[in-house]
Parts: structure tokens; C-alpha cells; sequence
């Protein structure tokens, strides 16, 4: 049971920690917390020795966790300034004005 | 991305009326798609409106962008481009055109609709294509998605009964293709910086492999004058999502 719960654990850690990387948005917050529940279920179960493991998930899962709370609250989404995008614009005008000029 | 964008001009009008579209209007939104429950933002999409002169005629430039926010550019990076230029007063379009680059894909494609109203000549090119030119024929009524975006924004639904439906045909991918609007009633809802307000409520359906579910591609639009839309809902294969209104300026 112990085992089981640690390995699931450890899946859902790097899967949060994947998810937390990626731009999901909070969605991350579902693998990093059942990450955390379940290190923390393993951390009550293990003898003394057997701590290492779901202390190290519990750490990473909770700092992953914060890290999309942060985000969340502090990072705004935003559109970079696209030179690129805003020359191609401005070329499609100008490229319309002959069109429409020629109707 | 690309059923979003049609689902989001699939906001469609028949009615010939005098035209309540701003010039110089600028229409914010943040598109989110649905992902296991929690809505993630994807992308911004702007439409705008700019008076453009040629020398004999005047044209109502109707633009819209997509573009991905800057923390998915590296993973799946979107500049969609997708301009008509229509007539002011019933917003027939002269001509269309759309520049799409969706995470290295891109295409463009342009309608030039002939005088018969009835014909289009359409040149559209391909990542590492060769451009292709061809002509094709058109019911007189049917429009480009963007003109018809706007379109919609001139049909009087103050009486319009719950239920009630309207049909018309729009021209996307050089194909045509029905669509339904029916009028679902009045709703408030949260419009960016206009605030709460109360709108007309419309489900689109399409005869398209596109859309899905039943009276699950809404659209609300104020219930004034100038119709803003402000939230679009959508139900497509692969998952449901909503653009709504951020910020409008120039109404």
C-alpha cells in the first residue's frame, strides 16, 4: 500500500512539475496537490528511515503547487509587441488598398 | 485554433440594414479554452473597425487578430490575420483576406468578389505550395466569416420570439455553407469594461463537422444598439471554451 501510494505519488509530482512549466494555467494545481495528499498519506505511513522519499515530494509538490498559486495572482498574460506580425499588417493594407483600387 | 475563429464569426446576420458598426471600434478579448473543468486564456482576439479611401470609394476595413499570449508563444505560437474590406452602409464585402500562422503552419488566402456579387476569384497559398488561383460562384447573399460578424450586429431582435430562427450561408475555405441563428432570449452578463449587461442571447449551428451538441455555440450581444459581442461560448470535438470581451473603445 505504502508502495503503491509512493510511486503514484512520484507521478503525480513530475507530472505537476511538468504541468507547472507548461502554460496551463491552474490546472497544474490538480497533479501538484493529489501529489502532496498522497506524499504527505506515505510521509504518516513510513518508519523513520523511510521518510526521505515523500518529504522530498511533499517539498517539490508544495513549492510546484505555490509556484501556480504565484502565477496565477501575479503573472498577467500578456501579447508580446510583434514587429514582424505588425509589418506583415501593415504590408496586407497596403496590399488591399492596390486591390480594392483596382475594383 | 482555428474551429475557435470560426465558431467566433459564425455570428450571423441576413438582414440588409443600415450598418450600427463604429468606424475606428476596437473590441478586446481573451479566448480560453476549457481544460479538465479549469479555463486556461490562450490567446487575445481583436476586432476593428478603420475607414479606408481608395479613389473612387469608400470601405469599412472590419480586422480581426489572434494572437497567443506571450507564455504560449514558445509551445504553440498563433498571428492570424483576417481582414474584409465592405461596403459602410450594408456591409457587403469587396474583399476579403486572411494570413494565418498557427505554430509554424501558415496559409493565406484572398477573395476578390466580382461585380456580379455572385462570383469570387480566389488565390490561397500553402506552407511550401505554390499559390492557386481559381474562381467560383457564390449565392449573391452569402459572406466572408468576418464581414458576417459583424453582420449580425444589424439584426433587430427586439422581436424576435424565443426559438425563432434565422438561416444564411457564409463562404470559408473556398466552400459555402449553411448556418442557423436562433434567438435564445435575454441574459446579463459581464462585459470586460462596460461592465454587467444585459444581452441578446443566440445559439449558432452549422451543417459543418465543426461545431458540436445542440444550442452549445452561443454568442450574447448587448441588448442595445450597438450589439457588442461580448461572450462567446463553444462546444467543438475536442473540448468546450469561451472568448469573452476584455476591453471596447471607439463603440
Amino acid at each position: 500500500m505504502r508502495k503503491t501510494l509512493l510511486i503514484t505519488a512520484s507521478t503525480l509530482s513530475i507530472l505537476g512539475i511538468i504541468f507547472t512549466i507548461l502554460p496551463l494555467g491552474t490546472i497544474a494545481i490538480i497533479p501538484n496537490l493529489l501529489a502532496i495528499i498522497m506524499a504527505f498519506i506515505v510521509l504518516k505511513k513510513s518508519d523513520a528511515k523511510q521518510k526521505t522519499a515523500p518529504k522530498i515530494i511533499l517539498l517539490v509538490s508544495t513549492l510546484a503547487f505555490l509556484t501556480v498559486i504565484g502565477k496565477d495572482i501575479f503573472v498577467k498574460d500578456v501579447v508580446v509587441v510583434d514587429k514582424q506580425f505588425n509589418l506583415q499588417k501593415e504590408e496586407s493594407k497596403q496590399e488591399a488598398q492596390k486591390d480594392l483600387e483596382g475594383l | 485554433m482555428k474551429k475557435t475563429i470560426i465558431i467566433l464569426f459564425l455570428s450571423i446576420s441576413y438582414v440588409y440594414s443600415f450598418a450600427q458598426i463604429a468606424q475606428n471600434e476596437k473590441l478586446v478579448y481573451a479566448a480560453s479554452y476549457n481544460m479538465s473543468g479549469l479555463m486556461t486564456q490562450l490567446a487575445q482576439v481583436t476586432l476593428q473597425t478603420e475607414p479606408v479611401k481608395t479613389s473612387n470609394k469608400f470601405y469599412l476595413r472590419l480586422s480581426a487578430e489572434i494572437t497567443t499570449y506571450s507564455k504560449w508563444d514558445t509551445f504553440f505560437k498563433i498571428r492570424d490575420l483576417y481582414e474584409s474590406y465592405v461596403n459602410p452602409t450594408n456591409l457587403k464585402p469587396s474583399l476579403y483576406r486572411r494570413s494565418i500562422n498557427e505554430g509554424g503552419y501558415t496559409k493565406t488566402e484572398k477573395y476578390i468578389y466580382l461585380a456580379d456579387g455572385k462570383t469570387i476569384k480566389s488565390t490561397s497559398r500553402k506552407k511550401n505550395r505554390a499559390e492557386i488561383n481559381s474562381t467560383f460562384t457564390i449565392n449573391s447573399s452569402s459572406q466572408d466569416v468576418i464581414s458576417m460578424a459583424y453582420k449580425i450586429r444589424t439584426i433587430d431582435f427586439t422581436n424576435y420570439k424565443v426559438g425563432q430562427v434565422k438561416t444564411c450561408t457564409i463562404v470559408f475555405d473556398e466552400k459555402e455553407f449553411p448556418v442557423s441563428i436562433k434567438y435564445m432570449g435575454k441574459e446579463t452578463v459581464s462585459a470586460g469594461n462596460l461592465g454587467s449587461k444585459e444581452c441578446y442571447c443566440v445559439s449558432i449551428s452549422a451543417k459543418t463537422d465543426k461545431l458540436k451538441g445542440k444550442d452549445k455555440n452561443l454568442i450574447w450581444l448587448t441588448a442595445d444598439s450597438k450589439k457588442i459581442p461580448v461572450l462567446v461560448k463553444f462546444s467543438i470535438k475536442i473540448g468546450t471554451g469561451q472568448v469573452s470581451l476584455s476591453n471596447a473603445s471607439g463603440i
